[in-house]
């Protein structure tokens, strides 16, 4: 039986064996590219800031009153303004921050046909008009039952402060504290010209 | 393995039935917590951390649950009430990605990595398949030169155990 079995010569490999190794090599390296790349641009951004999907669209409509129940402030009735809306709290420390740059905003620009109105977030009444008392807060401050304006301006985490133009849109929205200069480059933009 | 045929009618119809599962999805709830649960389910909480609306204690996401029930009172369908939080957050306010523009490669993708995976499962189990015939019984014609060859060192060698180990 051995006779009849042909001398043992060397098998080339064929010609796809190399190619079939190869490509399970450029699959894995494709993916790796891919997820490294996803992960670069991802963890590159900056995760707190979340932009405004409202920036640019007009401002959500809101009539809300004061926190000493004196008056309201409806958003309409401040068209042609330029408005900001700051969402602050008695519990929030960063807002303490942006306090001093608020205050002295309202100072400058409040005769100016610019309207600050700050937003009582998830706070009590009596807590937020304790703050504004010992703040020497001035401008006026509405509570909103239900938190339903904050959750119509996309609210995440107070302070967060949007700059409504006269045409009644969205220009611009800040998270976290303001500084003065933040402020006033975004009003002066907003503002008409020759006002200010 | 040489006949794929019954392996690709099995991925497909465990295909179809995952996938006519996942259209389907749940039954619809009928209480009006249920169907508030229901959406609020779908929504991110923005202040927390991967919590869903449904399942966080924060005040906002409470207060997000009570304006689901006010809108669903007024009539809204949840895909406007959805919509009306992703005016306001944006998409990342879903906790599924949008099944159209870029959310769409979410959806995509799992898929075609299952299918890229079932093709070379398939193909490594062919070539396994394959290598396990050629050691089975020798069909009719010519045999492979490799083969013979070890048919020939295994004769060798079992022909020297003989020599040396006498029985």
């Amino acid at each position: 039986m051995s006779a009849q079995v042909p001398a043992p010569t060397p098998v080339p490999a064929p010609a796809h064996s190399r190619r079939w190794r190869l490509w399970p090599v450029l699959a894995v390296v494709g993916v790796v590219a891919l997820v490294a790349g996803l992960l670069s641009f991802g963890l590159g951004r900056d995760p707190t800031a979340i932009k405004s999907p409202l920036v640019g669209k007009p401002a959500p409509a809101f009539s809300l009153r004061t926190l000493d129940g004196r008056s309201a402030v409806n958003l309409a009735d401040l068209r042609g303004q330029v408005v900001i809306v700051n969402f602050w709290a008695s519990w929030c420390t960063e807002c303490r921050v942006e306090h001093d740059a608020l205050a002295a905003a309202w100072q400058r620009y409040r005769d100016a046909g610019v309207v600050l109105v700050g937003v009582d977030f998830q706070d009590t009444r009596a807590d937020a008009l304790a703050y504004m008392d010992q703040a020497a807060m001035t401008w006026p401050a509405v509570e909103d039952p239900g938190s339903r304006t904050a959750l119509a301006y996309g609210v995440y985490g107070i302070p967060e402060t949007f700059f409504i133009g006269p045409d009644g849109q969205i220009a611009a929205k800040d998270v976290g504290p303001v500084s003065f200069a933040r402020i006033a480059a975004r009003v002066d933009r907003l503002l008409p010209r020759g006002a200010g | 393995m040489r006949r794929p045929l019954p392996w690709l009618l099995l991925g497909l119809v465990t295909a179809g039935a995952i996938g006519l599962i996942a259209l389907r999805g749940p039954a619809r709830p009928q209480s009006t917590a249920d169907r508030v649960h229901d959406i609020a389910s779908t929504l991110r909480c923005p202040v927390c951390r991967d919590l869903s609306v449904a399942d966080s204690p924060a005040p906002l996401a409470q207060q997000m649950r009570d304006t689901i029930a006010k809108d669903l009172a007024a009539g809204r369908t949840p895909d406007q009430i959805r919509a009306e939080f992703v005016a306001s957050y944006g998409e990342s306010v879903l906790l599924s990605p949008p099944r159209k523009g870029i959310g769409l490669v979410a959806w995509v993708v799992p898929a075609l990595l299952l299918a890229a995976g079932l093709a070379i499962a398939l193909t490594i189990v062919r070539r396994w398949r394959a290598g396990v015939s050629v050691a089975g019984p020798p069909a009719d014609g010519p045999r492979p030169a490799v083969r013979a060859a070890d048919r020939k060192l295994l004769e060798r060698e079992l022909a020297r155990l003989d020599e040396e180990e006498p029985l």
